[in-house]
């Protein structure tokens, strides 16, 4: 579980801090060839990269989940089926006996 | 009586710049509307899901992410719009030009705005389907994960429209 909130979080963090370095980088002229641009240009070049460079963190997020090993497939919680196991043995026990039990009332 | 009616009037006179800020609060407030809808209808599905089939959390996960993405888009477009947004001299405010550029930014927050709203919500409702119908049997993931994309594929819609339409929002230039 710790390993998929770690994926979860580096993943959620890249998609932030990307598009904002690609965005800042094209206003404050950081990336090499952005001044030259006009301004409707840039626009589009910084707005259509930052929002290419969302779905790059998304498909290598998808590629990375998929690949995870596909264990404990189809198994309930072990320690929940021990305790269903435990229940159900308790309850045909408690049948088989039904004179074990007195259910006289108490007065 | 020979006046014009006076809400024509009263609308031809509002400031271009509140109908620039208004552009760029709605982007990003609705978007993140859509995004936080979306995350929280799948989350507690897979949260759910997730006490008897522990499994699907690490896949599930994408759906979030495809939420959290529709967020980012409308803090994307923020950005940019708010970039585009200039003063010009007081001759100009009501220049065609100038009311033009206001308009722009408008339009261009309200199309990012409503459609990442929609995708937000369409993404959150299939990837609570998609949590509980994995629980059950593992095979229907990836084709639940196709729906998902197409889903998604909305939200892109209306950012590039949205970007597309704040790029020619120009203001006029700042002449004596």
């Amino acid at each position: 579980m710790a390993g998929v909130m770690q994926k979860f979080i580096l993943a959620s963090m890249i998609m932030w801090v990307a598009p904002m370095a690609i965005l800042y980088g094209f206003n404050h002229h950081i990336i090499p060839g952005s001044g030259q641009l006009s301004s409707s240009s840039q626009t589009l070049l910084s707005g259509f990269l930052a929002v290419i460079s969302v779905n790059l963190v998304i498909v290598f997020y998808i590629i990375m989940a998929m690949k995870e090993p596909a264990n404990r497939e189809s198994q309930p919680d072990p320690a929940f089926l021990a305790e269903a196991k435990a229940s159900i043995n308790q309850s045909a026990t408690t049948t088989s006996n039904p004179d074990a039990q007195s259910r006289d009332k108490v007065e | 009586m020979g006046e014009s009616s006076s809400w024509s009037r009263a609308l031809v006179q509002i400031s271009p710049y509140t109908f620039a800020s208004i552009g760029i609060a709605i982007s990003i407030g609705v978007s993140v509307l859509g995004a936080a809808w979306g995350i929280y209808i799948t989350g507690s599905s897979l949260i759910g899901a997730a006490i008897k089939a522990p499994r699907i959390t690490s896949k599930n996960l994408i759906s979030v992410i495809f939420c959290e993405a529709v967020a980012i888009y409308g803090v994307i477009v923020a950005i940019i719009l708010q970039t585009k947004l200039e003063s010009v001299s007081d001759s100009q405010l009501y220049a065609p030009e100038s009311l033009r550029a206001g308009y722009a930014i408008f339009a261009s927050g309200i199309i990012v705005g409503f459609a990442n709203l929609f995708c937000g919500l369409c993404v959150g409702i299939i990837g609570s389907s998609c949590a509980l119908s994995d629980a059950q049997n593992s095979t229907l993931f990836v084709k639940i994960l196709v729906i998902e994309i197409f889903g998604s594929a909305l939200g892109l819609f209306g950012v590039i429209v949205g970007i597309i339409m704040s790029s020619q929002a120009t203001w006029p230039a700042k002449t004596a």
